[in-house]
């Protein structure tokens, strides 16, 4: 395809505002989904069993289209619909990348919202063409005229730019796709016939059949099916079993050529070898410069996975390596828990983000799971001058070999209306937030900006901050800096004994109270045993809370007769297989909610 | 060998607050031809299996005494005609106290039926009320003295504990009270809050104080010593009978060609269950466990009625119960007896040693005190009676 009929952009906007149900409607007007189909289930993008369950948006994904303009001309459309959520910004910025313009949607019941602005500046940063989509105006509190002039003011640019549209209705779509035509510049590609191959690989995923499947934007040159390839980080060569385009299947064409969007089958088993970020070149005639790969993703919250059987470590590790392909932003580091045994560090870019990589490896991979409370990383400045990273509270040392034990602060943007001003604020008082900045955004919303330890704010903030204003405000959030403060360790004990996966590292000021907290919650997820189970809180080595688990004195059904025997024996099969997704410590009996209680302190 | 054989009755007048057995209001239009029904299964069970024989009979429910003595006399002739149910054979009918006049026990007394259990369950109006009891205590008083005059003298009397809000004193009161009717045969249930309940729902919404499991255990130990001392013999985590335990020998090696029976007021009936040996169920949703399948009827008393008149009764929910489940089922039934379960029957019927097949098992529960175990057999301890579930769950594959 000539480079000046190729138009790559993606879709962009708050979550919820719509991309996905645009992108629908894009891939019903160009013919590449059936009418018939897309009545079938709507977010035809939205592929993973999970996206359509949750009806969000995890992976970003790529189609490509094919469309007749008015102009009478026919273009190749790549499309690579985003995530929403904060915590898949790095699957946005990837597919900026591979782009030139960028549909930027806002809900004309909602406005511009934390996410808006944050994938805005994104797109900003790489240079797209920002064409500028107020949806939902079917809504009988939509207010596309109000929003568009927000819009406008934000972009500054002129009105007329603004596409008012029904995604759901389908009204005024393909206007959409002619401001994409007329205003997103085409790739640039240089001409000449010998232009080694360059390929970005900005998403793969792992297909048993056909190995790593790396998905593509072509900078120049061509790849096609029978061409040995050289994989430019990790120096593998392989020759691929195919290459091709999403339709948004995978559908196999003979060739790709500079500036478009596809995907090569590498036909590379190991899953290290085709790295995101990497850039694919010809193995004959090899690009002499990769281009710019990603930053890696810095995860914020750690958490550790455990096989719920002991045997299944390099199972999970598999599964974890195979996630990691399509889940770029993961990290794992082997680890082991006098607890737990063996398991995975794994990192993530936030709790959502934590928990859909566990429910992934649960349904995709069959893993069955044991998971800590999540914790983020600390900075310690040790009494030798050593400045160390750790990413599990059991690692802070003894207070005597710390000078400084330093946190991760965030900055918080938060759009909320007026209305709820105090309430937003209350909250992140109670969070050890302070308020930076308070800006005025419209009659009716302001815009404040806080800063907050990521450790307060990774276990419920968002969900605080939605049922405070009724769902009406939003927020987005980047990192700060490590910042130090009077952080002490509160060690969990189980009959005694410390247990290194619960341990949690709070301000000294909350301590008493967390730790209490927490023992009473497991208290409630722990299941009476056959003895009493005593659990305490420490600080510093003394105990400052205590709770017990009461001993198991009845657990037997009182009536059994002939006819009960497979009712009553499925019941005890139940019991026992409840028992599987519990750890053994020492001989008490942990369930998995008692390990994530700390999520659930109030 | 000779089986057990249950026949169910699906009707009562009202439905008790607890309840979750397959039973009916307001279906007793259908007991003729229920009752129809039961003799024609009867017919192709006879027809299948010509040799089989039975040891007891037990009319269960629902509630058994809303049948007429007729009909019980029918069916009990049934079983003795083409069953071979011997003469002196433990024949047992469920009797709700506020179903039964004098009249009608005499008549089921000629019937055949020779134990009656009655469900007493409290002698506190409030608490008879809660459970939505048709019935009175004075009711169950005078249901028990109709019966001795009938000639019953083998009565069992069911009672439940643990109920929502009920005290200890509360509960040994009914205890003293029910004593002083001198049955011969008690069966005390601690209450099961089942799913779907008016009871289990008034309890969810916090109108009633949930039962509390401790106080449970509490009552059980207690009603346990005062009918030890008042001489009766737990032989089942619930079930007493009048009588002291017999001579452990009796139990651990029968001598050749002996009966097995263990005491004279021990539910004959039940303890085949327990030894998990075989039995048939006639009528609506009634398990049968025979030939290494165990299977239930259609539920529904006219689904069942329909079924049996085609001629071709279907098997509702049908396990074939491979020879590890069973060993399992049979350890689950039968460490339940204090007879436990013997290394003579076990070897007798899987030709393994208890000791090899479940050795681990063995000594960690009798590490933690809940099982005793010697070379004649295994038992679940005073301590392990009120854990059983814990202990079973093990032995299951
Ligand atoms: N009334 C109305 N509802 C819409 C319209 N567009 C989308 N929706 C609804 O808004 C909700 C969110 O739509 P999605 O397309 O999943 O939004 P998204 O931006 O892809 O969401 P994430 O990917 O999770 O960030 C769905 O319930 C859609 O049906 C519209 O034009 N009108
Ligand atoms: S009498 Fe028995 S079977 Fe009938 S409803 Fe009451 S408890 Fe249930
Ligand atoms: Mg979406």
């Amino acid at each position: 395809m000539d480079p000046q009929h190729i138009r790559n952009f993606s879709i962009i906007a708050h979550i919820d505002h719509g991309k996905s149900t645009l992108a629908d409607r894009l891939l019903g007007l160009t013919g590449t989904v059936a009418a018939r189909d897309m009545e079938a289930h709507s977010q035809v993008l939205d592929a993973m069993e999970l996206e359509q369950e949750r009806g969000v948006t995890i992976k970003a994904s790529a189609v490509q289209m094919h469309w007749q303009a008015p102009d009478g001309e026919e273009y190749e459309l790549n499309l690579i619909d985003t995530p929403g959520h904060v915590d898949f910004g790095y699957e946005v910025s990837r597919a900026l990348a591979a782009c030139e313009g960028a549909v930027l949607v806002v809900d004309a019941t909602q406005g511009i919202e934390a996410q808006t602005l944050a994938n805005l500046y994104l797109a900003l940063e790489h240079d797209l063409e920002i064409i500028p989509v107020v949806n939902k105006i079917d809504l009988p509190t939509a207010q596309p005229e109000e929003i568009k002039l927000e819009l406008a003011a934000l972009l500054g640019g002129s009105l007329d730019e603004v596409v008012l549209v029904s995604a759901k209705e389908g009204t005024n779509v393909e206007a959409v796709l002619r401001a994409i035509v007329a205003r997103v510049p085409p790739p640039s590609v240089p001409t000449g016939t010998d232009t080694p191959l360059r390929a970005l690989i900005f998403d793969s995923h792992y297909d048993s059949y056909k190995g790593v499947i790396a998905y593509v934007r072509l900078q120049e040159g061509e790849v096609d099916g029978q061409t040995p390839l050289l994989m430019m980080a990790t120096g593998t060569k392989t020759l691929p079993v195919e290459v091709g385009v999403f339709a948004p299947e995978m559908k196999p064409v003979r060739v790709l050529s500079g500036g478009e969007v596809g995907y090569v089958a590498t036909g590379l088993k190991s899953v290290r070898e085709a790295r995101v970020g990497d850039t694919i070149t010809s193995a004959r005639n090899p690009a002499v410069q990769p281009l710019v790969g990603y930053q890696p993703a810095k995860p914020m919250v750690f958490a550790s996975f455990y096989p719920a059987e002991a045997d299944d470590f390099a199972d999970l590790r598999d599964a974890l390596e195979k996630l990691q392909l399509n889940d770029a932003a993961l990290t794992f580091e082997p680890e082991s828990s006098e607890a737990l045994q063996f398991g995975f560090r794994c990192g993530f870019l936030g709790l959502f983000h934590m928990v859909i990589a566990q429910e992934r490896l649960e349904r995709e991979y069959a893993q069955d799971l044991i998971i800590t409370a999540p914790s983020v990383a600390y900075e310690l400045l040790l009494v030798n001058g050593e400045v160390r990273e750790i990413h599990r509270p059991s690692d802070l040392p003894e207070p005597t070999l710390t000078v400084e034990v330093r946190e991760p602060w965030m900055e918080v943007q938060v759009i909320t209306p007026n209305d709820y001003l105090g309430a937003v604020m209350e909250i992140f008082r109670r969070k050890r937030g302070e308020l930076l900045l308070t800006e005025t955004l419209d009659t009716k919303r302001v815009l404040l900006t806080f800063e907050v330890p990521l450790a307060e704010m990774v276990v419920d903030l968002h969900d605080k901050l939605k049922s405070a204003t009724r769902g009406y405000a939003s927020m987005d959030y980047t990192f700060d800096g490590y910042r130090a403060d009077d952080l002490v360790k509160v060690d969990i004990l189980i009959t005694g004994t410390p247990v290194d996966a619960l341990a949690l590292i709070v301000h000294r000021d909350l301590a008493y109270e967390r730790g209490s907290a927490l023992i009473r919650k497991m208290k409630e997820a722990i299941p009476r045993q056959l003895f009493e189970v005593p659990i305490q809180a420490a600080v510093g080595g003394k105990i400052v809370a205590r709770v017990n688990v009461k001993a198991l004195r009845k657990d037997v059904l009182s009536k059994c007769y002939g006819g009960d025997v497979s009712r009553k024996r499925k019941l005890l099969e139940k019991q026992k297989a409840g028992k599987k997704r519990m750890k053994m410590l020492g001989n008490v009996v942990i369930p998995q909610e008692a390990f994530l209680a700390a999520l659930r302190l109030d | 060998m000779r089986r057990a054989l249950y026949i169910h009755i699906p009707f009562c007048l009202r439905r008790c607050t607890y309840c979750d057995f397959n039973t009916y209001v307001g279906l007793l239009p259908l007991r003729a031809a229920y009752v129809e029904a039961l003799e024609r299964e009867a017919v192709l069970w006879a027809e299948r299996s010509p040799e089989l024989q039975v040891a007891t009979l037990y009319f269960g429910g629902g509630t058994p005494s809303l049948l007429s003595p007729d009909s019980v006399a029918r069916l009990v002739n049934v079983a003795r005609v083409r069953f071979a149910l011997p003469a002196d054979a433990e024949v047992t009918l469920e009797a709700n106290p506020g179903t039964v006049a004098e009249q009608q026990l005499r008549a089921l007394r000629q019937a055949g039926v020779n134990r009656l259990s009655l469900g007493v369950q409290s002698s506190h109006r409030e608490e008879l009320a809660l459970l939505g009891r048709i019935h009175s205590w004075a009711e169950a008083v005078s249901a028990v003295a109709a019966a001795r005059r009938a000639g019953f003298a083998n009565l069992s009397l069911d009672l439940i504990f643990g109920l929502p809000g009920q005290s200890l004193s509360r509960w040994m009161e009914t205890m003293e009270r029910v004593l002083e009717l001198e049955p011969e045969h008690l069966s005390l249930y601690a209450l099961k809050l089942e799913p779907d309940t008016p009871l289990a729902r008034r309890v969810a919404a916090g109108e009633l104080p949930a039962p509390d499991p401790d106080l449970a255990a509490d009552m059980y130990a207690r009603a346990g010593e005062l009918l030890q001392d008042a001489g009766f013999w737990q032989y089942e985590i619930s079930n007493w009978a009048r009588g002291r335990a017999p001579a452990p020998e009796i139990w651990a090696v029968p001598p050749a060609g002996q009966s097995e029976q263990i005491s004279a007021w021990v539910a004959q009936h039940n303890l085949i269950y327990w030894r998990n040996t075989s039995w048939l169920g006639w009528g609506a949703g009634a398990y049968s466990w025979f030939q290494g399948r165990r299977w239930s009827n259609p539920a529904h008393p006219r689904a069942y009625i329909a079924a049996v008149k085609s001629g071709e009764l279907q098997r509702v929910a049908e396990e074939c119960i491979p020879s590890a489940l069973e060993m399992g089922e049979t350890l689950m039934m039968g460490l339940r007896l204090a007879e436990g379960v013997t290394t003579h029957r076990f070897r007798a019927r899987f030709g393994l040693e208890l000791s090899t097949q479940y050795g681990d098992a063995l000594s960690h529960f009798v590490k933690l005190g809940l099982l005793s175990w010697d070379a004649e057999r295994l038992r679940l301890t005073r301590a392990g009676r009120l854990l059983g579930n814990q202990v079973f769950a093990a032995f299951l594959p």
